[in-house]
């Protein structure tokens, strides 16, 4: 709930003297009240434990074993030590780092200069609508436009031989690095509505009177948006970019869609790499493990960032 | 200023959430309950599951001669995405939920199933079939473990060029008979402004297409060793062959590889389409496109050396009963008559493809000529490379393939085969382990 729940400005919440409240709240009985509100986390507890805490449990247990769906055997680590090993393991990893750098600099930012570019200008609604439309479209249909754009004799080699712009036609899908570049673009293309619209939803909680107030002091342009905008959107920066890390570690469907993770193994992601071992090889010790490591490092990138920025301001 | 809408008793958030908790509890409980897909089916029917949903007709035609014959029909489902069907039936076929009959594929993806004991021996459905002369007795192999046969051809396509009539009629290019001549028309067909071969593979399985032809067309004895660890992937005809593909693609004889195989009737209509090497179960789709026998025609690729025995790729699917399917006789018993040549007649008129039955021919001129020239000609048949070896190996070679494919020069050749070998030397010591 961290990652899509703002944090409450402080003006929102009720003071604990407030004589309005006072007179709503039932009498204080010793021993129920921790009884009731376990009654009232019951439900919640026993869901994420049943579907996030014990099928993690079992992967983690998993993992240990040579898993080939009729067998199991005890292997220890053996599955750790040769995801470690192997080289395409390396590759995964670095191309899943590429995606969280990716989608950090491409939609996110260009999320925030869309939002506040477009904020109060008299058209900006039309070109946020622009932005925002492929938001409507599902992953898997923007997956199979971008194949038809992206290979060879596609239309963006078409559009450049149009231009006589020849020298730039390139196997925007087969060649690494370019390929995983490519799928960044094509993301970037679907999902930067997404962030327009959060920060717009930043945006218009800024009281008008503090940028008024910047304005009388002789704050614009860029100065205003530094020191004023950008810092009051604070809150809803560090959803966004939370969003944004998470997503792209687990980055799966468009390059599925778009590569399959080739050639060879050349655009894999960490999820990719999950899937090839679980459901095309049967080899569930090994998935298992590479859906720990992903695990592992999506819960340390997020609980790392979210500890940093949600951490109270030093009085 | 009155309540705009009257009513009821209004509903607290308590009984809202009491509502929705007890409706997610009951569709929990109601998705935990067994389908009617995985009871027994109805009397007179046995349940058969594959990964192809097109095939639904053709299961029909055949079930109307099966129950003639022996009294029960199929009835089939499906699941379109192979990698979520594979895994169902690894699950679902050590349990009572499963089909009486499932789709497989033949060769090592058999064995690996069949040695769990799951399923059915039909050894002797084999002999049965074979005294009758329904099935050529090379095929038992690839549907054997350890002696024993685990499933039934469900179908038998080969590997073979199709191409296109027209082309070949405007440039005045016969059908070749050596590997020589195959590369003059590659080369009359480039001339001509046309990409003389489709072919489709640098991130799907099509890859191992123009590997496993040229080893069969270099070298069919070490294809055959290759494939079940009895010789290297950096012998000299692997080399040969990587030379070989490599060469073809210096001198432009295929297209990107990164086109797909239904680029084909388009390219037909436009007049560019000139050969693809591909399963003959594609005619059938190709026949759904509009095209006919007028169009494309098929040709076996020849021996590269005259002094090499010619060799055919063989695909084939295999139909297994289950251990504990819940008609398993009648399971047995459609197995043991699927071979039939009416069967096959009505089946093979359903796919338009070559039948496991020599007797059985599809209506199409198209596949008709090709089983006659293989019927007349006798060549040895060799199984898929998908098929031939453990998966595990089989995919990562796949995927170097389509590696190479991308940047298929001499000294990617030599390190993709390197690759392989490598590849093969940890997967064989698994498998032989397991």
């Amino acid at each position: 709930m961290t990652l899509t729940q703002p944090p409450v400005p402080q003006e929102a919440v009720a003071p604990a003297d407030d004589p309005t409240r006072a007179s709503v709240v039932a009498p204080h009985r010793p021993g129920r009240a921790p009884l009731a509100g376990a009654a009232f986390l019951a439900p919640a507890v026993a869901l994420v434990v049943l579907l996030l805490v014990v099928p993690f449990a079992f992967t983690i247990y998993r993992s240990f074993f040579d898993d080939n769906g009729f067998t199991r055997s005890w292997v220890g680590l053996d599955n750790y030590t040769a995801m470690f090993t192997d080289p395409a393991f390396g590759q995964s990893v670095l191309n899943t780092f590429f995606w969280v750098v990716g989608t950090l600099v491409l939609p996110v930012g260009l999320g925030l200069a869309i939002a506040v570019g477009t904020w109060k200008l008299k058209l900006g609604a039309l070109a946020r609508f622009a932005v925002i439309l492929p938001y409507a479209i599902s992953g898997s249909a923007t997956a199979v436009v971008w194949t038809f754009m992206l290979s060879t004799d596609g239309g963006l080699d078409t559009l450049l031989r149009l231009l006589g712009l020849d020298p730039l036609i390139s196997q925007w899908l087969l060649q690494w690095p370019l390929n995983t570049v490519m799928m960044i673009v094509a993301t970037t293309w679907q999902a930067t509505g997404a962030c327009v619209i959060l920060f717009l939803v930043g945006l218009q909680s800024i009281p008008p009177s503090t940028l008024e107030a910047a304005q009388l002091d002789g704050a614009s342009g860029w100065r205003l948006f530094w020191a004023v905008t950008f810092p009051q959107l604070r809150p809803m920066t560090i959803v966004v970019v939370g969003i944004s890390i998470v997503g792209s570690l687990k980055v799966f469907d468009q390059v599925l869609l778009l590569t399959n993770g080739g050639p060879g193994t050349a655009s894999e992601t960490l999820a990719l790499t999950m899937y090839r071992e679980t459901f095309t090889l049967s080899r569930y010790g090994s998935g298992a493990a590479v859906a720990v490591f992903l695990t592992v490092v999506v819960v340390a990138a997020s609980y790392a960032y979210l500890r940093r920025q949600l951490r109270p301001a030093q009085s | 200023m009155p309540h705009p809408i009257p009513g009821g008793p209004a509903m607290t958030r308590r009984t809202a959430l009491a509502l929705g908790g007890v409706g997610l509890l009951t569709a929990t409980l109601a998705a935990c309950a067994r389908g009617t897909d995985t009871r027994p089916s109805a009397p007179g029917t046995v349940t058969l599951n594959s990964d192809n949903p097109t095939w639904g007709p053709g299961y029909d035609a055949a079930s109307a001669v099966l129950e003639a014959r022996i009294g029960y029909r199929i009835t089939s489902r499906s699941i379109a995405s192979v990698a979520n069907y594979n895994q169902i039936i690894r699950m679902t076929a050590q349990t009572n939920s499963t089909t009486d009959l499932i789709k497989w594929t033949n060769g090592y993806r058999l064995q690996d199933i069949a040695r769990a004991d799951i399923l059915t021996d039909l050894n002797e459905v084999w002999d049965d079939a074979i005294g009758r002369g329904w099935v050529d007795p090379a095929q038992r192999e690839s549907f054997s473990y350890e002696g024993k046969a685990y499933g039934v051809p469900l179908y038998k396509s080969y590997y073979a060029v199709f191409y296109s009539k027209r082309a070949f009629a405007e440039n005045g290019i016969e059908v070749p008979t050596t590997f020589d001549g195959l590369m003059g028309v590659a080369q009359t067909l480039k001339d001509a402004g046309i990409t003389p071969f489709l072919a489709p593979g640098a991130t799907t399985w099509e890859s191992e297409i123009w590997f496993m032809q040229l080893l069969a067309s270099i070298d069919p004895d070490y294809y055959a060793a290759v494939t079940t660890d009895k010789a290297s992937y950096v012998d000299d005809p692997a080399r040969e062959a990587m030379d070989v593909w490599s060469g073809m693609y210096a001198d432009g004889f295929f297209s990107a590889p990164d086109v797909t195989s239904n680029d084909l009737p388009g390219l037909v209509s436009e007049g560019r389409f000139g050969m693809m090497l591909y399963g003959t179960w594609f005619a059938n789709t190709l026949l759904a496109a509009g095209l006919t026998d007028d169009d494309i025609g098929f040709f076996r690729v020849p021996p590269r050396a005259s002094s090499t025995a010619p060799a055919v790729l063989v695909e084939s699917g295999s139909l297994s009963v289950p251990v504990k399917a819940h008609r398993r006789g009648a399971a047995v018993d459609v197995a043991r008559n699927w071979l039939a040549t009416d069967v096959q007649e009505a089946w093979v008129g359903f796919l338009g493809d070559t039948s496991p039955n020599p007797a059985a021919l599809p209506k199409s001129d198209l596949v008709k000529d090709l089983a006659a020239d293989i019927a007349a000609s006798k060549p040895t048949e060799l199984i898929r490379y998908w098929e031939a070896s453990p998966t595990p190996l089989v995919e990562g070679n796949v995927q170097d393939l389509g590696s190479f494919m991308v940047t298929p020069t001499k000294a990617h050749g030599e390190s993709t085969l390197r690759s392989m070998e490598a590849r093969a030397r940890t997967e064989w010591k698994i498998w032989d382990a397991a």
